[in-house]
């Protein structure tokens, strides 16, 4: 009986570690898209952030600079979608969807060199707890510290957007970019620091996948987590809290299903591979039914070219 | 505290237009001060110009003799210059104390305490705790107007504050103003509606084609004098025929009808009953927002109800769509003129044909019969006045007066038995309104009806044979127009009763 608690709780683990890449990437984005900006190039700042993570790890061979320096590309690839569409002023979608093609593209291009390199270990945390306590000890123990993070993340940004002088004016900016201007609110610096975060967690969640997940460069292996990360924001209503159950959702019926195919129920294979979009939708729907909620939370400005009057 | 604002030879240029030319206008403390003028006449960028919203290309603003520059918002608010505009500066989806706290240095118990010291003062009723979109329109400008408050504003700018106030709500925001003049607050009131700057106004300041046209106490000024300054041309007034329709047949008749909306922000509609006689304009006045969009939609089937529920000249009408209605001689010209009546990149002669019908000759075979609908649209254009021949000028380009006529031409040009209109003068100016008016009147002597759905009484009373006002839904009874004042109606318009 210990045997089967002990692998349900290495079960849910994965499952934890799984939704990691997608909570940090949705909780950067909600933060953009909370401040009007809609950013379509999560994927391609993942994937930069990826490659850049495991390209200075084999060259540095330092993790900190890896992940540090996976940021930070995250950060410039969005700093391009912020000069184009905050300064230049161009349409985010599209500006955003031209971000992702060019992030998948340059990735591959950078990582030639780096294919079958194998990756560093990183270090995990509390890993003897994770041993000593059965099904609890899996849960909670003997992951990395970006895992912890990425699991405080969402109830800091709560915190953040709810309670903070700051959060209030990038939801402000959301609401009513005219209206933040006319009050004396800065709407492109707000937007364009907004982006720079959003880029920076995503690169972020694109080293997590390279350095952690599976720890090796694969050419596209962040494989459409950055369009469900963007999905995510949307069905959670912007809340980052349901962004979290939204990922864990997505995450564990990935796993599950994965241990599903591996028994050889008689089920279609890609209706079970399906199963974690379809699921994760109807959940999320189901739990943001509340119409007044979701109007409350919608940036109503979502996507919308800001010019300020001369 | 003594506050003197000067603007002095302020200019701002806009490609095709000049805003404001050389405007210089002075003012002080203890007294409510008016700028008047037509849509386009230059008083909203004045304002937007001393509250730093937009920078002037040449002349100087002097707050207490001093130069002030105001470059930004933040300038403006610095040098203690309020503002509240036409078109409110809210945040919706916030709530009303996280709008105030925005912009204020203060802690938030402190700020709290500072806007609940107001709200008693001014005796305003206002849950500090609840997103404004929940507000009524008098609220959320209440909101601005402590917005303003909190920073003990020297002058405080109103722009057109009464566009969207019932006519309670309109005297409260006077009895407001005049106290605040009282504790020295200088007040520039800017409007186009002259009674208002009699009834509120020490000083008159009338702005025409962006030059400021005459300078005068209120004392010496009438209606018509104010009107004839701003307009520049002497107007004729109006006056309708009182008819008795007794007799004339019936041509409209909505009985039990009831709509129930899954859109929380939508209006349910309880138990309409109203009819129409031939010949005859029936008003409806009420508060925008209290179920005019969902009644508009319903008559004009873009909301299809039981076939029943609405008779139009003994036909079962409920269930069809606008295109057959229209078939049945309906027109409808709906509020929004942008986004409902007209598309704003189509052509003007694209524009005429979008509504017509199967037996019109437009269309044969599938294809555009251009020569046909640019013919028709010239009509039109000449019939109705409106300021252009091009008929291949993209619609976005005409005015919002000029675009009304085009809408209103298209639809009557094919002489329907029944006009729906929903605030048809809505922004225009005083030459436009004027213009409608006189179309709208004239289709009632030609024996057609009408129904006028709007917010503004004055053009209610002037026009309607019959009024009743819509609140949360339900339709008052309906009286005849002669037996109504604007009190009775801001009284039902306010959810109030009357004997």
């Amino acid at each position: 009986m210990s045997f089967d608690l002990n692998f349900i709780g290495i079960l849910v683990g994965a499952i934890m570690a799984s939704s990691v890449p997608l909570i940090l990437a949705a909780s950067g984005e909600l933060i953009t898209e909370r401040s009007g900006v809609l950013n379509l190039g999560v994927e391609g700042m993942m994937i930069i952030g990826a490659i850049s993570g495991f390209a200075l790890m084999v060259v540095t061979d330092n993790l900190f600079f890896a992940v540090v320096g996976s940021m930070l590309s995250g950060l410039i690839i969005s700093l391009i979608f912020g000069l184009l569409t905050q300064s230049l002023l161009t349409n985010h979608v599209a500006t955003g969807l031209a971000l992702t093609i060019f992030g998948i593209g340059m990735s591959a291009m950078i990582g030639k060199n780096f294919v079958g390199i194998p990756g560093k270990e990183f270090p995990l945390l509390f890993v003897n707890l994770r041993e000593s306590i059965p099904f609890l000890g899996p849960v909670f123990f003997g992951h990395s510290i970006i895992l912890y993070f990425a699991f405080g993340l969402p109830f800091l940004t709560n915190y953040f957007l709810k309670k903070t002088k700051t959060g209030l004016i990038i939801r402000a900016v959301g609401d009513s970019p005219t209206s933040a201007s006319n009050q004396g609110i800065n709407v492109t610096l707000v937007r364009y620091s907004c982006i720079l975060y959003g880029g920076a967690m995503c690169g972020l969640a694109g080293a997590y996948l390279s350095l952690i997940y599976t720890p090796q460069w694969i050419e596209n292996m962040t494989g459409g987590r950055g369009w469900i990360a963007l999905a995510l924001v949307v069905f959670a209503t912007w809340s980052p809290i349901k962004v979290l159950i939204g990922a864990l959702i997505f995450g564990g019926i990935t796993i599950l299903q994965l241990h599903m195919q591996a028994v050889g129920l008689r089920i279609p294979v890609q209706l079970l591979s399906a199963l974690p979009y379809i699921m994760t939708i109807i959940v999320l729907v189901v739990i943001s039914r509340d119409s007044r909620k979701i109007k409350l939370n919608t940036p109503t400005s979502l996507g919308q070219i800001f010019y300020k009057e001369k | 505290m003594n506050t003197k604002l000067k603007v002095s030879e302020i200019s701002k240029i806009y490609p095709g237009c000049i805003a404001n030319d050389k405007v210089s206008l002075e003012f002080g403390s203890g007294k409510i001060y008016a700028l008047l003028g037509e849509n386009g006449a230059g008083k909203s960028t004045l304002v937007k110009i001393l509250s730093g919203v937009v920078k002037p290309d040449e002349g100087e603003v002097f707050l207490n003799n001093e130069s002030v520059k105001l470059n930004s918002p933040l300038d403006a608010k610095k040098n203690n210059i309020g503002m509240v505009f036409q078109h409110f500066n809210l945040f919706e989806t916030l709530s009303v104390f996280e709008n105030l706290s925005i912009d204020s240095d203060k802690k938030d118990e402190e700020l709290r305490g500072l806007v609940n010291d107001i709200l008693k003062k001014y005796n305003f009723k206002i849950d500090l705790d609840i997103p404004v979109l929940n507000l009524s329109a008098g609220q959320k400008q209440k909101v601005e107007i402590i917005r303003c408050l909190i920073r003990n504003p020297k002058v405080l700018i109103m722009d057109e504050p009464t566009s969207v106030l019932t006519e309670q709500e309109t005297d409260d925001l006077f009895i407001s103003l005049k106290q605040f003049s009282k504790d020295g607050i200088l007040i520039i009131y800017i409007t186009h509606k002259l009674k208002e700057v009699l009834s509120l106004c020490d000083e008159v300041a009338v702005m025409r084609k962006g030059k400021v046209v005459s300078v005068s106490n209120t004392i010496n000024e009438k209606i018509e004098s104010l009107a004839n300054k701003m307009v520049g041309e002497n107007l004729n007034t109006i006056k309708k025929k009182i008819n008795n329709f007794k007799n004339n047949e019936e041509i409209l008749k909505i009985s039990n009808l009831n709509f129930k909306s899954d859109d929380p922000y939508e209006t349910n509609l309880n138990n309409l009953n109203l009819s129409l006689k031939k010949g005859e304009c029936l008003g409806i006045a009420g508060i925008s927002g209290n179920g005019q969009n969902e009644l508009f939609q319903i008559l004009s089937g873009e909301i299809i109800t039981e076939g029943t529920s609405i008779m139009f000249r003994n036909k079962e009408i409920g269930k069809l769509n606008p295109r057959e209605r229209r078939e049945y001689l309906m027109a409808f010209s709906p509020e929004d003129r942008i986004s409902q009546a007209a598309v704003p990149e189509l052509k003007i002669y694209e524009n005429v044909a979008l509504n017509n019908f199967k037996s019109s000759n437009f269309f044969e075979k599938g294809l555009v019969n251009e020569k046909k609908i640019k013919e028709h649209s010239k009509k039109i254009l000449s019939n109705f006045s409106v300021n252009t021949d091009n008929v291949e000028l993209k619609s976005q380009f005409l005015s919002g007066g000029n675009l009304q006529k085009l809408i209103i031409g298209r639809e009557l040009i094919t002489s329907p038995e029944l006009l729906v209109c929903f605030n048809p003068t809505w922004g225009l100016d005083v030459g436009a309104i004027n213009y409608i008016h006189e179309t709208l009147i004239q289709i009632n002597e030609q024996g057609k009806s009408s129904i006028l759905i709007s917010t503004d009484n004055d053009e209610l009373l002037k026009l309607s044979d019959r009024i009743c006002v819509i609140y949360k839904g339900k339709l008052s009874k309906i009286m005849n127009a002669d037996t109504v004042t604007a009190e009775k109606l801001g009284i039902l318009m306010g959810g109030g009763s009357i004997d």
